[in-house]
């Protein structure tokens, strides 16, 4: 696992796990918790390549398939920019919380607890 | 011999198909049978322990050696010396003038090819950190790489080989290396091809991956891919060279 500091954000690369993926989860996150500004503008593929030290077409893959999901944006001539709609973060938070909640919900299950003891376990714990 | 994900059928897009390459030095069976291709536009890490055939194997999509038996092609056509003019190869071997500058081995480079774009040898030795007055026989190593590595891209060929650029340097020659290996993928459409042993540093910079040993591939195929089903390329190399 290579921890790399690109700016403000942080990179996690795990290399047993394919490493576009990876790049996409973070900047989903990074785009919901706030820490890139709406409207920011990215680096570019080969900064961030070369930051990384991943193949360019790596990024370009990561970076290809989050326009699509329309949280970057590339404008023509002046590079790639993080969606400046609050409602496709409101949206990626949605999505990003439903994901936590089921994953928590499997593992808690798995160790043999009902709803309602979850709900009461969740109501107890410390959120602060 | 396994092949993995996309870019595992012989196709268009290869610009390198070996097709059972033998080649005997004396008793030693160097290249066993070896089948592979290389795709076109992406970086293939040609991977294997000192000794598994990857130099010969380069040597011979060069054009600097025959195969014994099979045959390799590059973009569907024969290697002939014709081609000359599309294939740079860094070897490990090499060596340039020992009484030259760094400046007079880029100006005789212009001389030798006529492709070589002497303004961007120029501009990647700046990045480099090459004195162009240096001597190229007090270069330190890592320098001697950089150097070499400004020659071979300079040509802007449609393949380059690099056999072992990482082997033996410093940390800082290894990263500026890949520093440049990766503008030159995203300025231009050539394959590249690069042998090495040392897979950590190189662990982000592949496409796609070949490993060989006893001079037959063992396993091949695109590099995310054999992450996502097998781990990470440093692990699948251990488990093969164990």
């Amino acid at each position: 696992m290579d921890i790399i500091q690109v700016g403000d954000l942080t990179f996690q690369l795990d290399y047993s796990k394919p490493l576009y993926e990876q790049i996409i989860s973070q900047f989903r996150f990074d785009i919901a918790q706030g820490n890139i500004p709406l409207g920011t503008r990215t680096l570019s593929v080969r900064d961030l390549a070369k930051e990384l030290k991943v193949n360019p077409n790596t990024v370009m893959r990561a970076y290809q398939e989050l326009e699509r999901d329309n949280l970057f944006e590339t404008r023509r001539g002046h590079g790639t920019f993080v969606t400046s709609s609050q409602k496709k973060v409101d949206e990626l938070q949605r999505s990003l919380a439903t994901q936590a909640v089921s994953s928590f919900v499997t593992s808690i299950k798995s160790i043999g607890f009902t709803k309602d003891s979850a709900i009461t376990l969740i109501e107890e714990a410390e959120w602060n | 011999m396994i092949t993995h994900g996309p870019n595992s059928l012989v196709t268009n897009s290869d610009a390198v198909v070996c097709k059972e390459l033998v080649k005997r030095y004396k008793q030693k069976l160097v290249l066993n049978q070896f089948t592979a291709s290389f795709p076109a536009g992406k970086i293939t890490g040609l991977l294997g322990q000192n000794g598994a055939g990857k130099s010969t194997l380069l040597k011979i999509i060069a054009g600097l050696t025959q195969p014994d038996l099979g045959e390799a092609r590059i973009f569907g056509k024969k290697i002939h010396w014709k081609q000359n003019h599309d294939i740079t190869i860094l070897s490990d071997r090499t060596k340039w003038y020992e009484h030259h500058t760094v400046l007079e081995a880029i100006k005789f480079s212009k001389v030798l090819f006529p492709s070589f774009d002497l303004e961007k040898a120029l501009e990647l030795i700046q990045f480099m950190e090459l004195d162009a007055d240096q001597k190229v026989h007090t270069l330190s190593r890592g320098q001697e790489s950089r150097l070499y590595l400004v020659l071979c891209l300079a040509r802007n060929t449609k393949i380059v080989l690099l056999d072992e650029p990482f082997s033996g340097i410093d940390l800082v020659s290894k990263e500026q290396i890949i520093q440049v290996i990766i503008d030159y993928m995203v300025e231009s459409s050539s394959t590249l091809i690069i042998s090495t042993h040392e897979i950590h540093e190189t662990e982000g910079l592949f496409d796609h991956a070949v490993f060989i040993r006893n001079g037959a591939n063992v396993l091949s195929g695109d590099v995310e891919y054999l992450r996502a089903t097998q781990g990470s390329i440093e692990t699948i190399y251990r488990g093969i060279y164990r």
